[in-house]
């Protein structure tokens, strides 16, 4: 079952005062369904993050549409969109966005204190997660107190203590070192096993490697897509390297070279 | 590198920073113009021709001296909050190549623009408004008002002066800062990690403690004259308590909320109490300072102005009537009947000679001395020593008074036996006296009939600090027997007879003052003193003494207005710099929250009540210092001869609503600018 639908999505940032017209995103188009794990590859500037932006409903897209659990994103208003997020979308960011006045604890409770829960709930629902997480031991930290890793963890669990549809992840691996970075990756892939649908975006191989499929976006476009299929983590980390290098040495994929 | 360059990065710097820049150069601008106000009318010639305008003068030096000091101090409070937000732009400089040095030039630059911007303007209006503050200053002190402009040179040139030694010592202070840091630390210097504020309880308690020290000093103290030793160590107090639990306590008290699972753990107040605690922490100084000086202003306005406008009420105390006669008597036998009788059959010859027919008349005959009221006995033996520290007992002057004057002049019919008297504090004071007689040491015992609540105004022992305690009694030489002969420490005699009498004239200030000279001349007859057996003579006419009233209390009003005035603009800036820099601070929060699903009404929402919180305490706290220093000020003001509490009460409910209504709209402009800088992080 189809969970999330782009259809070619364009979006053009204007300078200030008219000026110079950037294009972000040009068209864009993909499906995800239900219980996948999709990465999304890019070099800095391709609009990876203006795709995400557009994905959580916090800017609005220029043309195109996205259709997430059947609802139309673009046509709902601010005050819906923040209640769907709230509801419906999990995110996890590279610098973590913690609020640094509350433990971590209440960092994972703050979407479920926004809808309405009761402490007595949150805590039930809090127990499990961060047991699975390894972080019922300093849930009463404040972030400036643990590290990365740990601050990672903390908001993966806030990202999943309300169930969602669909996690978006934003570079989770960006501000990590390599002990943490396979731990994530880990617990991405298993909370995928679970059930869990994942977006992640990415421009680290070792990262996209642990997902079940894998978009390259250049220019504003979806270049290019690779599924793992059988393969081991090694040999589609292979195979994103090797596209990786076609992509940067400005090679034709097979459909370009097939028209 | 070129010339200009420097000037021109510099320029660029203000102008980029014109959320911060401006209000700090108006600030500058409003002080140099207050300042040299104030230093204009030292040298203005109006109020130089100003009745008593020595008095005055010497206000308005000790005005300018507060507001010299004032503005240092104030304006290196805003220029460090300034540097503090530039740190970062200097730190990329000093990454890019440049060196200290070369900054310190820039900060000169910038330093000499804000100076020339400000003190331009501030001068321009400074003299626009001169005039203005003359012409209140003369009118309300009720002077001859002149329309001529003035531009005194020395009132400029002592501004430029003060000024330029007060942003040397900016430019200074900004140097160091910079000095002392690193480029890497000036980059980061404003994203530190902050440690979660652990409050401290025993602090909080002190600060409540403290408090509750000051308010419940300000509402038991009866006695005016301890009210004044007093009323310092009250204001230290409050300032104390205010600052710790501004600190302290309000942290505490979120802490205590945070631990209450069911009431924290709510939409509506999640994010505002862990939110308040870091506020509170950063902004308790902040938000106890705006407190004391909104206190301040309040206060010196609402009594000062009841000085003012309550004058005439002051006047008429310790002047009862237009002409107020004295006689100070050799020995209690001068009083007979007939002595006073025609002593005052001269003083109505020589009113009648003026073509003055004495109205309201009231004459008083009395003894008075000091005592020390121990329970129900009067302590006439007084020590140096009991004089000056006596703690259970309280300090009075006593009069004996004759019931027949008592009732001649009162309209009544009262009825003392012999060995009897009435007690009476003066006019419409309230006086428990629980004893059934009243001793006086080596004298004789009364028993008391009653307290008797009315009494003619005696503005001779309004004029006297210690209070006066009226023994109404049947004989006066009876009661005075006994005490004849004793003397203070000092080797004066113990008692001192005194006959008092006042009338009304209806007739013009210049007849009065003829009648007042005429009298002293009269009695400064040395024959006529023996035979009536006077050792001094006073005729106080209140016409004349209008204006020794008028420019003090007026004096005190106008300096009142003055430094309210820079009060209010710093806590103004004081409140508009920290909802800009919690602005920078909220921006990233701002955008945490709304990624996690908060709306932006939500956001708006909690934002609101935080601000609004943080925003009305200090009113709030300073609602309550004035409610509780209201008892203490009104006896403080009954030393300057104001009793009316209606008055005052009105006077002060009138100064808290203006200050209240004008916090209002300098919340509403400040908060503007919050949510425009909250807003910019977003977009």
């Amino acid at each position: 079952m189809q969970i999330l639908e782009v259809n070619s999505l364009k979006k053009v940032y204007a300078g200030r005062f008219g000026g110079s017209r950037v294009e972000a995103l040009k068209n864009v188009s993909f499906r995800v369904e239900r219980g996948e794990y999709v990465a999304i590859m890019g070099e800095s500037g391709s609009g990876k993050t203006t795709l995400l932006n557009i994905l959580a409903a916090l800017d609005k897209p220029t043309g195109g549409s996205v259709i997430l659990d059947g609802l139309a994103l673009s046509k709902i208003s601010d005050t819906a969109a923040a209640a769907f997020r709230r509801d419906h979308l999990g995110f996890v960011f590279q610098e973590f966005n913690l609020l640094d006045t509350f433990t971590l604890e209440d960092n994972i409770y703050l979407p479920l204190v926004l809808a309405g829960k009761s402490w007595r709930d949150m805590r039930e629902k809090l127990m499990p997660i961060a047991a699975r997480l390894g972080i019922t031991d300093i849930l009463k930290k404040y972030p400036y107190e643990v590290s990365g890793g740990q601050k990672q963890r903390a908001a993966v669990a806030r990202a999943m203590i309300t169930q969602p549809r669909l996690i978006l992840a934003d570079e989770p691996t960006g501000s990590l070192d390599s002990r943490s970075t396979d731990e994530l990756l880990r617990l991405f892939a298993e909370v995928n096993r679970l059930g869990q649908t994942i977006l992640m975006v990415t421009h680290s191989v070792k990262a996209a490697s642990s997902a079940g499929r894998v978009l390259f976006i250049r220019d504003g476009e979806v270049f290019h897509q690779l599924y793992r299929g059988g393969d081991s983590d090694a040999q589609f980390y292979q195979k994103i390297s090797d596209t990786l290098t076609l992509l940067a040495t400005g090679g034709r994929t097979e459909r370009e070279a097939a028209q | 590198m070129k010339t200009g360059f420097y000037p021109r990065l510099a320029f660029d710097g203000i102008r980029k920073n014109a959320r911060l820049y401006i209000p700090y150069m108006l600030t500058c601008a409003g002080m140099a113009a207050l300042y040299y106000i104030i230093v204009y009318l030292q040298y203005n010639a109006a109020v130089a021709a100003l009745p008593g305008s020595n008095v005055v003068l010497g206000t308005v030096a000790l005005g300018e001296k507060v507001i010299a000091v004032f503005s240092g101090i104030f304006l290196f409070y805003t220029n460090s909050f300034l540097i503090r937000r530039r740190k970062k732009e200097f730190g990329l400089y000093n990454i890019l190549g440049m060196g200290k040095g070369h900054i310190s030039i820039i900060l000169l630059w910038e330093t000499l623009i804000a100076a020339l911007f400000s003190l331009s303007i501030g001068l321009c209006a400074g003299i626009a408004f001169s005039k203005l503050a003359e012409l209140g200053m003369v009118n309300l002190l009720m002077g001859t008002v002149n329309y001529r402009l003035s531009l005194p040179p020395q009132a400029i040139l002592k501004t430029l002066a003060v000024f330029s030694v007060i942003f040397g010592l900016l430019l200074l202070n900004a140097l160091c800062q910079i000095r002392f840091l690193g480029a890497l630390s000036l980059l980061h210097s404003e994203t530190v990690g902050e440690k979660p504020p652990k409050g401290n309880l025993l602090l909080g308690l002190l600060g409540l403690v403290l408090l509750a020290a000051a308010y419940y000093t300000a509402v038991t103290l009866e006695d005016p004259v301890a009210a004044l030793v007093y009323f310092f160590g009250a204001v230290i107090l409050v300032i104390l308590g205010t600052y710790l639990t501004m600190i302290s306590g309000s942290v505490v008290f979120c802490r205590f909320l945070q631990r209450r699972k069911r009431f924290y753990y709510q939409p509506a107040h999640f994010v505002p109490v862990s939110s308040m605690v870091y506020r509170m922490k950063r902004n308790g100084a902040g938000l106890a300072s705006i407190c004391i000086l909104s206190t301040m202003v309040m206060v010196m306005i609402s009594s000062t102005a009841s000085l003012y406008f309550g004058m005439n009420d002051a006047m008429k105390r310790r002047y009862p009537r237009e002409m107020n006669i004295t006689c100070i008597l050799q020995d209690p036998e001068d009083l007979s009947d007939e002595n006073i009788r025609s002593l005052q059959s001269r003083i109505s010859a020589a009113a009648q000679s003026c073509g003055i027919e004495p109205k309201e008349a009231y004459a008083v005959r009395s003894v008075y001395f000091s005592g020390h009221l121990n329970r129900d006995l009067v302590e006439t033996d007084i020590s140096m020593q009991s004089f000056f520290a006596n703690a259970d007992s309280q300090m009075y002057q006593l009069y004996f008074v004759p019931l027949a004057d008592y009732n001649a002049s009162m309209g009544t019919d009262h009825t003392l036996a012999d060995n009897e008297a009435y007690l009476s504090l003066g006019s419409s004071q309230r006086f428990d006296y629980p004893y059934d007689t009243l001793s006086i040491q080596h004298g004789n015992t009364f028993q008391v009939r009653g307290i008797l609540q009315d009494f003619m105004e005696d503005g001779g022992a309004r004029a006297v600090i210690v209070p006066g305690l009226n023994i109404i009694v049947p004989d006066l030489e009876q009661a005075v027997s006994g005490l004849e002969d004793l003397a203070y420490f000092g080797g004066n005699r113990l008692i001192t007879p005194r006959w008092i009498c006042s009338f009304d004239t209806g007739a013009d200030p210049e007849i009065q003052a003829a009648l007042a000279g005429k009298l002293g001349e009269l009695f400064g007859d040395p024959a006529l003193r023996e035979q009536y057996g006077l050792t001094s003579f006073s005729c106080e006419n209140r016409e004349a003494n209008r204006a020794d009233f008028l420019t003090m209390y007026g004096g005190f009003f106008y300096l009142g207005i003055m430094l309210s005035l820079v009060f209010v603009a710093a806590a103004v800036l004081i409140m508009y710099y920290k909802q800009i820099s919690e602005g920078y601070e909220d921006q990233l929060r701002f955008g945490i929250m709304q990624k996690v699903g908060m709306t932006d009404r939500e956001i708006r929402r909690s934002v609101n009540s935080q601000i609004l919180t943080v925003f009305f305490l200090p009113l709030l706290f300073s609602a309550c210092h004035l409610a509780f220093a209201f008892p203490i000020l009104s006896r403080l003001l009954l030393l300057f001869n104001i009793d009316n509490t209606r008055l005052f009460l009105a006077v002060t409910a009138v100064c808290f609503c203006v200050f209240a209504a004008f916090y209002t709209f300098t919340y509403r402009v400040t908060s503007n600018a919050y949510y425009h800088i909250v807003r910019g992080g977003t977009d």
